[in-house]
């Protein structure tokens, strides 16, 4: 090959130089593009993993809703909607939704008051790293560990909430789980103490976020410290707070361990709420039947009340220019 | 409207950290004053410690007759554009500028008018129901001058607020701000790294390095007889070339000697040396002052090109002699290139003459 070196090429471009010239097959024959199937061969053992973890029991439960299930020898009958009308009049059932609805406004409520209250308070201040640790505690603790702890706080005898509780003059000769009238506030104390934590912590990570230079722009402007908080603060953790919202809005319709260890639904069923009695009617009563079309209508509930929230509190501009770089 | 001093302000991050060192500075009522400096200089804390961001370590920050140490941002009744314009994002650009506004109390009939008035003025009326995110650079640039102006603050401060805009809009913000100030009639503090926009816009400039503060003068005095090396070499565009020079006498005169060559001075800067009695010296000079020639001159020092740059109208020059490297711009039609020997040359009486010790000017 000869070298062409006129005056106006650089030596550095004859094709000597470079080794790749005297490759003769284009680079796409030595790597090519796997095919399609090589991709569903990867997937394959996590969908199959899936398939056997939640899709079957799904199908299983919907199966349920609609038969008497049987048991040992005796065979599942096909029963139609009688599982799901006979819920209508069931007042228990109903009387479940309502604790349950209540239960969660008034956690949700406090947790997140509390929870953001607590994070801004965190932020930024000396002891932060500490005291976050601090509170990270009670979500480590096992929901049932939590229920059993506070079960002894509770107790009559020798628990310490009760002493502080009757000191104050919120209790009569009861304790606070014995008394109907205020065991649904016994487990919601034990339900704001353990998850408050997460909405503090997902706070303070939209808090960490919060552009600087708009706070001090909102405070040139003329703002104090509670206008920046609404004015800059809360409409930038927005879309944190969502989320932070969703999650314990879930798991109050499903999470019952503590409920368990502390009442099990008593007394006189002030504290069955729907998961509660969706369990007692499935493994003690084993009516897996009715316990399905019970399941099935929570999780269509927690679904649609789920999609309602994100709509409500999600403004489509507002996420628009979050997610909107600054810059541009 | 206000005057603003800094009495002897120092800012001390702690920890060995000076920001600002011994700040005395006098900002008259309506004045434009400019903060030129490299990045870290102080100059954005100076800024910030006016705007009540920063905390002053010692010293006194007085708006008028009254020191405001203590008083939160919102209490200094002062407006500021950041670098990054600071828009509030959920808010429409009316929100935007209604926002110190609303802050403040005004009743709303009277928002609307002053916002549109604003918006008018900056010729962003149409925008008012967008947000920043549907603005170009442009538009958040005017959008956060507007929200400074609407509330008819007692002091402006700028931070850097057009160094993210392109070339040629940035030339005509220049001119917009100068006639916007100059049409409010509101004292101005303006921070910039950039002395093209110091020279152009400032009635005076505060020229910091290292956070102490070099010269605070009018941009004509900074340009023509800066207060010490440091200055001279900043502020300029191409900037000045220094060399290192010694005092001699040829013949009974006296004289520069540099490198080997030695060159001759007026009288009225060898007076001027004369007084000050000092033998090291820097010795700048401006490209525009200096001349290269291939053809020997007379006076002219020997050199070598070491750079040739065309600017446009012109090509700038840099010879070496020695070890100093000196530029000058010539005409387009200068032939030489790299490598090429040439001859330079300058008038004594355009010459600036520093301390080699301390760098400062050697006084006129």
């Amino acid at each position: 090959m000869t070298v062409t070196t006129s005056s106006e090429t650089h030596p550095a471009l004859s094709d000597q130089d470079w080794g790749f010239s005297t490759i003769d097959r284009p680079p796409s024959a030595i790597n090519p593009p796997p095919s399609r199937m090589f991709y569903v061969y990867l997937a394959a053992p996590a969908i199959a993993l899936l398939a056997v973890i939640t899709i079957y029991p799904f199908l299983w439960l919907i199966y349920m809703s609609f038969h008497k299930v049987g048991f040992g020898s005796s065979s599942d009958i096909f029963v139609g909607f009688e599982n799901f009308s006979r819920l209508f009049t069931d007042t228990k059932y109903i009387e479940g939704w309502g604790l349950l609805l209540k239960y969660s406004a008034i956690c949700l409520s406090i947790q997140v008051v509390v929870g953001v209250a607590l994070a801004v308070v965190l932020n930024n201040s000396r002891y932060e790293k500490i005291l976050v640790t601090l509170f990270l505690m009670p979500m480590m603790v096992s929901p049932i560990v939590a229920g059993l702890l506070f079960f002894y706080l509770y107790n009559g005898t020798f628990g310490w909430y009760h002493w502080i509780f009757q000191s104050l003059g919120f209790l009569g000769e009861t304790s606070i789980l014995g008394s109907t009238k205020t065991a649904l506030y016994g487990i919601i104390i034990v339900d704001v103490w353990q998850w408050t934590p997460l909405i503090t912590l997902i706070t303070l990570a939209g808090l960490k976020r919060v552009p600087q230079d708009q706070l001090e722009a909102n405070m040139v402007d003329g703002a104090g410290s509670i206008s920046n908080f609404f004015n800059v603060s809360l409409p930038n953790i927005y879309p944190f707070l969502l989320i932070a919202i969703l999650l314990r809005f879930m798991d109050n319709f499903r999470f019952i361990d503590a409920i368990l260890a502390l009442t099990g639904g008593g007394p006189a069923n002030s504290t069955r709420l729907l998961p509660v009695y969706l369990f007692d009617v499935s493994f003690q009563f084993f009516k897996l039947g009715r316990g399905g079309a019970i399941a099935l209508t929570l999780l269509i509930v927690t679904i649609i009340l789920g999609l309602i929230l994100v709509r409500v509190l999600e403004d489509p501009t507002r996420k628009k220019a979050l997610s909107g770089d600054p810059d541009n | 409207m206000v005057a603003v001093s800094f009495k002897d302000v120092w800012k001390d991050y702690g920890s060995g950290a000076v920001a600002v060192k011994e700040l005395n500075m006098n900002i008259k009522d309506g004045e434009f004053v400019s903060l030129l400096g490299p990045s870290g200089c102080g100059k954005s804390t100076s800024l910030r410690m006016l705007a009540g961001l920063e905390h002053i370590s010692s010293g006194e920050i007085i708006f008028g007759d009254k020191v405001v140490n203590k008083l939160p941002p919102k209490d200094r009744d002062i407006a500021m554009v950041f670098e990054n314009y600071a828009l509030y994002p959920h808010k429409t650009i009316y929100e935007n500028l209604a926002n110190p506004l609303r802050q403040a109390k005004v009743p709303a009939d009277e928002i609307k008018r002053r916002v549109t008035e604003a918006a008018e003025l900056l010729e962003i009326e149409h925008l008012l129901e967008r947000r920043p995110q549907e603005l170009s650079g442009g538009q958040k640039q005017r959008t956060a001058i507007g929200r400074a102006i609407v509330r008819q603050p007692q002091v402006f401060l700028f931070d850097e607020p057009i160094a993210h805009l392109d070339a040629k809009l940035r030339a005509r913000m220049r001119s917009e701000l100068k006639h916007l100030q100059y049409k409010l009639g509101v004292t101005t503090v303006y921070v910039t790294h950039d002395q093209l926009e110091a020279l152009t816009m400032a009635d005076r400039i505060a020229v910091m390095n290292d956070g102490v503060l070099q010269q605070f003068d009018t941009p004509q005095q900074v340009y023509e007889n800066p207060a010490n090396s440091w200055v001279a070499t900043f502020v300029g565009e191409p900037g000045m070339s220094l060399m290192e020079m010694e005092m001699t006498s040829v013949e009974g005169d006296m004289a520069l000697a540099f490198g080997s060559e030695t060159i001759k001075l007026d009288q009225k800067s060898a007076a001027r040396l004369a007084a000050a009695g000092k033998i090291n010296l820097l010795v700048g000079v401006r490209p525009d002052k200096a001349s290269v020639s291939l053809e020997p001159l007379p006076n002219g020092i020997q050199c070598e090109i070491y750079s040739r740059q065309l600017l446009g109208a012109d090509v700038l020059v840099e010879v070496e002699i020695g070890k100093s490297r000196v530029r000058a711009k010539a005409d387009t039609s200068f032939g030489g290139n790299v490598g090429t020997p040439c001859h330079l040359n300058f008038l004594s009486e355009n010459l600036y003459f520093f301390d080699a010790e301390d760098g400062k000017v050697i006084p006129q």
